[in-house]
């Protein structure tokens, strides 16, 4: 299946795009997402403690089984108000 | 509970806002609350703060703060403005409304509503100098 990953915040400047795709076989977890974008992008892993994870609308863990048709997003702490 | 959330990058008129609160005549307390942009961000000048949100989740999870709102405390209504975009210094970025019966929950669903909004809701700061 093919996951679309949008960046937010800095993200975008430590990956250098918006975002990006990638195939995973179907119900993969989140925690192999990762793997797969941090092999892409080794500057992102530096945040990995502090990253947070959507899919769709809502925040998830990486146990989730991604499903196809799922859009992540990936970004730091966010700063409302 | 009446709800009103605007994600806008127009200014906010919060005499406007104001002028146009719709209580009951059961409501005793309407607390509004203005988050403006300080001249500083981490010891740093600035002039401005670009904001930047994932729009669609930003609207959910307020919708979700909001029902966690109505589920916590007698509130008549809140209303909420947040803006996107290039907020200069002394503007405010989020105006919020909260109106209720007595004092004592308005106060706590607004504290409530904003450090949960600072903690769930995807929005970022980039702060500008000139």
């Amino acid at each position: 299946m093919n996951i679309p990953i949008t960046f937010y915040s800095y993200f975008k400047d430590l990956t250098g795009t918006n975002d990006i795709a990638i195939d995973l076989p179907e119900g993969s977890s989140i925690a192999e997402l990762m793997d797969q974008i941090y092999s892409k992008f080794p500057k992102l892993k530096s945040m990995d403690r502090s990253t947070l994870i959507a899919v769709g609308v809502e925040y998830q863990d990486r146990a989730y089984a991604l499903q196809p048709g799922d859009e992540v997003s990936l970004f730091p702490p966010v700063q409302g108000g | 509970m009446k709800r009103e959330l605007t994600i806008t990058t127009s200014r906010i008129d919060e005499a406007l806002q104001t002028q146009s609160r719709d209580a009951s005549s059961e409501a005793g307390a309407a607390i509004t609350f203005s988050g403006i942009v300080r001249g500083t961000e981490e010891s740093d000048s600035i002039t401005a703060i670009d904001y930047e949100a994932n729009e669609a989740m930003a609207k959910h999870q307020f919708e979700k703060i909001f029902d966690e709102i109505e589920k916590r405390w007698p509130i008549e209504s809140v209303r909420l403005i947040h803006r996107i975009g290039l907020v200069k210094v002394n503007e405010p970025s989020l105006w919020v409304e909260v109106i209720s019966g007595h004092r004592g929950e308005a106060f706590a669903a607004c504290q409530w509503l904003i450090d949960e909004m600072k903690r769930v809701v995807p929005i970022w700061k980039h702060p500008v100098s000139d």
